[in-house]
């Protein structure tokens, strides 16, 4: 059975290119334009395998997504990689002091992120 | 530069003009202690006071004192604040129309880039589509393949057979010459027939002349020999009819026969160029069944290789949102110093302001910018200091 991923983004570029690259590697794709939208989805009964992340978004940035899903029931242990350009130690410190699982840095390919996917979702 | 003294003094700033004249002057009282007293010192009362007066005036002369400028029209009266802020105004509608266009860009290739992906997905797609087809078709021409083998296979055992069918009717055809031969043969023993069966006429005919030349004696005698007669004839009428018998015998099988044999080897030439068609059309499926199979496995390669190259075109549209965001940064640092500048002109209509803290707080705008830029440095295709550092970390 595919395995689920939901991708946050407020980038539409970012948003269709990862659903197409993943569609293509066999996953099925959920996707949301801010971290309280995903929140909603999360919340709505949406179970992903796995998260995928922005840092910067204009209404909840990825940080506080993370803190807010790990804080939910049923999502302390899903995966979550943060996709940004950032790459500042302290940010992925934070990141990881909150529970994020990787940090990208963007762009990213596709047959890198299916790498990395396949790394956290084993058997994915 | 070619430039004449006045002119060149003209370029030096007030502190600068001082300090030169000042050192004017310490040179002017230094040479006064070595040159003879004049009557101006006489007038002044001491001696050297006279160059310090001269010191004096040309330090006033050198501030206050303008080349003279060539008329060329009328003088407008200079307004710098009042230029300044036009200054500004022209300024931040350039920055204004930079801007939008900058926001026009963003949405052209954000719109660019999202057409690329549904164009790239659709190529996908309509290969995937032959893929499944072929995934879909190849089972099928297997099995057909399959089916095809059987049936050949079946065939191939039926010409065989049939192959061997002249043999088998030449070993039929000998068997049935050997019963014409055995037929030839009683048809020799029917002649001894009728040869007893003359000698036993003849010796009936003998018997009946010497019965009736023994008179009375020989009337049993006479009977005897009719009765032999009789059979003598009896057995030569059965002799000529088994002898017809098998003349028609022999006639039919030996007339049958060949009339079958030549229908049968017309008939099996006929089979065996069958069977030959087959099998060349069972190899001619097999080579075709190979092509496809190959043909099949190439395609298969090539769509692979092809969601490859699409997922690397999908990484690369990514830096779309990467320029996006460094041109929403720009925009940022724009609207910062623009801010900053016409906050400066709006101080300078106030009081005379602080220079040095407008310096700084420019240059903080600048600062900013480069550590923000410094952040988002690794998404950059061009820096060469992301080069072979991890852009992926697990934790």
């Amino acid at each position: 059975m595919a395995k689920t991923i939901l991708i946050v983004d407020d980038s539409s570029t970012m948003l269709m290119s990862l659903r197409n690259s993943l569609e293509i590697a066999g996953f099925k794709v959920l996707s949301a334009n801010d971290g309280q939208p995903a929140l909603d989805q999360l919340k709505a009964g949406a179970k992903p395998d796995l998260i995928i992340t922005d840092i910067n978004m204009p209404n909840m940035g990825g940080i506080e997504f993370i803190a807010k899903a790990r804080a939910m029931s049923g999502f302390r242990f899903t995966p979550i990689l943060v996709l940004t350009t950032e790459s500042q130690q302290a940010r992925r410190d934070e990141a990881k002091s909150l529970g994020a699982t990787g940090w990208l840095v963007k762009p990213v390919s596709g047959t890198d992120l299916t790498r990395i996917i396949k790394q956290v979702l084993p058997g994915a | 530069m070619n430039m004449k003294p006045a002119h060149l003094w003209q370029h030096i700033s007030t502190k600068g003009r001082s300090h030169v004249c000042v050192v004017a002057v310490l040179a002017l009282l230094l040479a006064s202690r070595f040159l003879p007293a004049n009557s101006l010192d006489s007038l002044l009362g001491r001696s050297g006071d006279s160059t310090m007066l001269l010191a004096a005036l040309l330090l006033l002369a050198s501030l206050f004192w303008k080349p003279p400028v060539a008329a060329k029209g009328p003088v407008a009266a200079w307004t710098p604040l009042a230029d300044l802020r036009s200054l500004l105004k022209v300024h931040l509608e350039l920055d204004q129309g930079i801007d939008a266009k900058l926001v026009e860009v963003a949405q052209d290739t954000e719109n660019s880039a999202l057409s690329i992906i549904s164009e790239v997905r659709g190529l996908y797609d309509s290969a995937n589509l032959l893929v499944k087809y072929l995934e879909t078709s190849s089972p099928q021409a297997n099995s057909l393949g399959s089916d095809i083998v059987n049936s050949v296979s079946y065939l191939v055992e039926i010409g065989a057979f049939i192959e061997e069918l002249p043999a088998k009717m030449t070993r039929d055809l000998n068997s049935v010459q050997s019963v014409v031969q055995e037929i030839t043969e009683l048809s020799s023993l029917v002649g001894s027939v009728q040869a007893i069966s003359m000698q036993s006429h003849l010796l009936a005919i003998n018997a009946a002349i010497e019965g009736s030349r023994a008179g009375a004696a020989g009337s049993a005698f006479r009977v005897v020999a009719d009765e032999m007669r009789l059979l003598a004839g009896n057995s030569s009428a059965v002799a000529l009819k088994i002898t017809a018998g098998l003349h028609r015998a022999r006639a039919a099988v030996e007339g049958g026969m060949a009339t079958r044999v030549q229908e049968s080897s017309k008939a099996l030439h006929d089979v065996a160029n069958a069977v030959s068609s087959i099998q060349k059309l069972q190899e001619n499926f097999e080579d075709m069944s190979q092509y496809f199979k190959t043909r099949f496995a190439v395609i298969t390669q090539h769509n692979l290789s092809l969601a490859h190259d699409i997922a690397e075109v999908l990484g690369h549209i990514q830096y779309q949102d990467v320029v996006s965001q460094c041109i929403e940064r720009i925009r940022k640092t724009q609207t910062q110093r623009n801010a900053f500048l016409q906050s400066s002109v709006d101080k300078l209509r106030a009081s005379r302001p602080d220079m040095k803290a407008l310096q700084a707080a420019l240059m903080q705008i600048q600062q900013d910018f480069a550590e923000q830029e410094d952040l988002h440095k690794h998404s950059a295709r061009h820096d060469k200091d992301a080069v072979g550092e991890a852009k992926f970390e697990l934790f």
